[in-house]
């Protein structure tokens, strides 16, 4: 088999899908105005962006531990002491050394659970359950102990933070270079009001305007967790671990050093996902901030079938879900429009691949909820703020088809096994 | 100038707790030459090859490998002194591709990161150069089980390996594949290798082997020219000379059948035809025992009559009643009772107390239920009682089942078992693992039952346990039965030739 062909076909069925994504999302904007322009728009794109960092590298955290055989649910923990010490370290030494540090709390997080979990042994959820109680006691503790005697800070946060930098890109979203502002390309054809072309473009002026730095090396790390991983001989060792770790001991892989490794790194990952959403998103530490992205982090992985860009894509779609809410609630509503069109869609692929009953369940779920939009103006206070842990259900049970994690993932190994 | 020695194996002994798995055992390895070390289950073949591949550290004895003395602490300074192994169980991960199993823990690199394409030339160069047919690219989980040996045979000398194990190679091949893998070892072998080739079918040994070394009962038994020999001399050799006197006890059999298997064809996990056609009968009172090579569809014959595999076509009847669509509770609790073959995996809880394990299959009836619910006074008391009767050396009934020996783990396993008043007993290896006065105690018991008319399916690799304890005798191979004997004028040696498919031309009676 030539590879090439495999390439471009792929290279095109996600141009496809993209568009396909933006066509639905432009059609449901037309038909939902004028109650809400924020469907699609640079804000609601900046703002998914920035939702979906922390999401990104929990998720990436999750992959980094998963492949090498160890289940990481105590990302939710990690992020904590990322969002403290990325706090601490921001006020200390200034934003950068805040995420650096940051980083340093939650891969003291993972190692903490290395040790539990690769070193004794010990059931990895259980593990991981713990490291989850454990993180709100110190960062409550630490928090007493040093932001309450600050001016501005608490028992429960940090005075407030400086961000690092943000960044406009020159030529696309009138970025400046060398003193000299470029033209804002996207943002000009955005105000033009053509279909599709300026909802598109809106998209990528939104995640191409005021851009911050810390944003850009998280989306760095995706292909960079892709090259470690697949593409050196340490990332096959550490999935080898993940796959099987009895044969890779058989060859003199060090086993117990790769897991080791492996969840340094995915704690490191969660820590500086707590230390953007500190720094970055909120610019103040505040207890119970991270309010359970590790779990939905550790819901993209399985989304994204323990793949980096899989999980990219599953904190997009919850990063959007999020910005939504806190945007616009009445955005919310045209939500309901859109997951109609979206079951819809879903059903008739079913119909396509005879599977009649699915479908028909799909169709009347996608009329159910289209009839829910169309007798109501707004929806019921409680709903936004759960709308992103709706859709991380919706998905998971849309997506658990044909996932396949590690084959030794959450298992206990011991040297010398058989 | 005589060839010089690959590998010599001298006074070899390695003790487990209870066993004796290696005593005093040498072997010595001709340079490019194919090397069998053959005998039965138990005789010892796999814990050597460990110990010369540096998973197990032996007792006592010296190893040397192309002359010089060696002493290896891991696999890793096996690899590195040429020696490599082909496991029974392939260590292949399967959501890697070929090309990652191969080289992984020896990656080529090129700037820090992998060098793919230096990869995949070598593995092309090793594959075409051994005639070994192989896609680097392809997923291992998509691979048939002779590519994935092949995959490891690839695996081994792309590590630069002189000296290759293959742990029963053939166990797991059909006989295409075999032929496949005999053509590979001879090209190795003429490009200058060593195999060492662990294996108990005969004929295939004879075929392949240039020097053969038969262990029985851990121990060297002799080292033959396979020129030299034939597969009933050889199977003598593994088997031994001395036999226990049968048991003469008279009982009575009557006309009445237990279970019957008519046509019977069960699918195995790999797709294949694990039993084809089998057609048997056991009567009220009667031991049938079931000899044969391990792997030739003993364990799919159990699990077909007690319902944990899918009958594929023929009929199972069970006291005249059609049992194949039952599902294995309501076969248990009509009267199927079962010894399985590995008491950890599928016999026991290991930390649960006795009196939990003792309920174990029959934590539905009484006295260890009352209704739906569990009854524990009364499994208490049944579990005394089965300790009791059958001699279990506990401290007590709320001990975990891991803190007893291998023998009274065994005793609390057959007796839960005969406790139950079964109608038919089926024991898969009763007496593996365990010691002498366990083993006596357990053949006693099923002396005992049958005098009493319970029928018993005895499944076991001993042949002396066999000939000893059955009423009549089956062999299967291949997944079919392929004699029916009586044990009175039945040798081991016999049953050997039966079992590995060797030719009987000593004029015995073969039915």
């Amino acid at each position: 088999m030539n590879p090439v062909p495999l390439k471009e076909s792929r290279v095109l069925r996600w141009t496809i899908a993209i568009l396909g994504l933006v066509l639905v999302l432009s059609v449901t904007q037309e038909l939902a105005r004028p109650e809400t322009n924020d469907l699609i728009s640079a804000g609601t794109a900046g703002s998914t962006l920035r939702r979906a960092v922390p999401i990104l590298l929990a998720g990436l955290g999750g992959i980094w531990a998963e492949r090498a055989g160890v289940v990481n649910i105590g990302l939710e923990g990690m992020m904590i002491l990322g969002t403290w010490f990325g706090a601490w370290g921001a006020l200390e030494f200034g934003p950068w050394w805040g995420i650096v540090i940051g980083i340093a709390g939650g891969a003291a997080g993972g190692l903490l659970h290395a040790v539990a979990t690769v070193g004794f042994g010990v059931d990895h959820i259980i593990s991981g359950v713990a490291i989850n109680i454990l993180a709100p006691g110190i960062t409550r503790f630490l928090s007493r102990e040093i932001f309450a005697t600050q001016t501005g800070g608490g028992i429960t946060q940090s005075p407030r933070v400086e961000s690092v930098g943000h960044v406009d890109f020159p030529f696309l979203s009138g970025g400046e270079v060398f003193g000299w502002a470029s033209p804002d390309t996207f943002g000009w054809i955005a105000d033009r009001g053509w279909f599709l072309v300026s909802d598109l473009c809106a998209v990528a002026s939104g995640v191409t305007s005021n851009v911050s730095w810390a944003t850009l090396l998280a989306l760095a790390l995706v292909p960079g967790t892709v090259y470690l991983l697949w593409r050196t001989p340490f990332g096959l060792r550490v999935r080898s671990c993940g796959e099987h770790p009895v044969a890779a001991d058989s060859l003199g892989v060090n086993v117990y050093r790769m897991k080791y490794a492996a969840v340094i790194i995915s704690g490191g990952m969660a820590g500086f996902g707590g230390a953007f959403i500190a720094i970055e998103q909120t610019g103040i530490y505040r207890e119970a901030q991270t309010q359970g992205r590790g779990f939905i982090g550790l819901a993209t992985v399985i989304f994204g079938n323990w793949q980096p860009l899989g999980a990219f894509l599953g904190s997009i779609l919850f990063g959007f879900a999020d910005a939504l809410q806190l945007r616009d609630r009445t955005a919310v509503h045209a939500l309901l429009l859109l997951t109609g069109v979206a079951v819809g869609l879903v059903a008739l692929r079913a119909l396509r691949r005879s599977q009649p009953v699915g479908a028909a369940v799909l169709l009347l779920i996608s009329a159910l909820v289209l009839w829910w939009y169309s007798v109501t103006e707004s929806v019921m206070s409680e709903l936004p703020p759960v709308t992103p842990h709706i859709a991380t259900l919706l998905v998971l049970v849309f997506a658990t088809s044909r996932l396949r994690m590690p084959a030794a993932d959450g298992m206990r190994y011991r040297k010398g096994q058989e | 100038m005589p060839p010089a020695t690959a590998v010599e194996l001298t006074g070899i002994t390695k003790r487990f707790p209870g066993v004796v798995a290696n005593d005093d055992v040498h072997i010595s390895v001709t340079e490019g030459e194919i090397h069998a070390v053959v005998g039965e289950n138990g005789a010892g073949k796999s814990t050597l090859m460990k110990i010369l591949y540096g998973m197990l550290a032996p007792d006592e004895g010296r190893m040397t490998v192309t002359g010089d003395e060696v002493s290896f602490s891991s696999p890793g300074e096996a690899i590195d002194r040429g020696i490599g192994m082909v496991h029974q169980h392939f260590m292949l991960a399967d959501n890697l591709t070929v090309l990652e199993n191969v080289i992984l823990g020896a990656e080529p690199k090129r700037r820090g990161a992998i060098d793919l394409e230096a990869a995949r030339t070598s593995l092309e160069e090793l594959g075409a150069s051994y005639g070994l047919d192989i896609h680097p690219d392809d997923m291992v989980d998509t691979l048939e089980v002779g590519e994935r040996q092949r995959v490891e045979i690839i695996k081994v000398l792309y590590r630069g390996a002189k000296i290759l194990i293959l742990d029963e190679p053939t166990a797991v091949l059909v006989p295409q594949e075999v032929e496949e893998l005999f053509r590979n070892l001879r090209e190795l072998k003429a490009q200058g290798h060593t195999i060492i080739f662990i294996d108990h079918k005969l004929t295939e040994v004879l075929e392949i082997a240039d020097t053969i070394t038969v262990l029985r009962a851990g121990r060297t038994v002799t080292t033959v020219d396979a020129a030299d020999v034939t597969a009933q001399e050889l199977a003598e050799m593994m088997i031994g000379g001395d036999l226990p006197s049968p048991s003469t006890a008279t009982h009575q059999i009557d006309d009445h059948v237990t279970l019957a298997l008519a046509g019977v064809s069960v699918t195995g996990d790999d797709e294949r035809e694990a039993l084809s056609d089998i057609d048997l009968t056991i009567r009220r009172g009667e031991i049938l025992g079931v000899a044969g090579v391990e792997g030739n569809g003993q364990g799919e014959l159990i699990e077909a009559i007690l319902g944990l595999r899918q009958l594929a076509g023929g009929y199972l009847t069970f006291r005249g009643e059609d049992i194949g669509q039952w599902p294995v509770r309501r076969r248990r609790e009509s009267g199927i009772g079962y010894v399985p073959e590995d008491r950890h995996r599928r016999g026991l809880l290991l930390d649960a107390p006795l009196w939990e394990n003792a309920m174990l299959g029959h934590q539905t009836v009484e006295p260890f239920a009352k209704g739906s619910l569990i009854d524990r006074s009364g499994a208490r008391k049944a579990t005394e009682a089965i300790v009791d009767r059958f001699d279990v050396r506990t401290p007590g009934i709320d001990t975990t089942a891991r803190a007893l020996s291998g023998g009274n783990q065994q005793k609390l396993v057959v007796g839960r078992e005969i406790a139950a008043d079964p109608l038919l007993l089926i024991a898969a290896h009763p007496t593996r693992g365990i010691d002498v006065g366990a083993q006596a105690a357990v053949w006693e018991e099923l002396r005992r039952v049958r005098a009493e008319g319970l029928s018993v399916l005895l499944v076991s690799a001993d042949l002396h346990e066999l000939i000893g304890l059955a009423d009549r005798l089956v062999v299967m191979l291949g997944g079919r039965i392929v004699a029916e004997l009586d044990p009175a004028d039945t040798t081991p040696r016999l049953l050997g030739s039966h079992m590995t498919g060797a030719e009987v031309d000593d004029g015995e009676p073969a039915t």
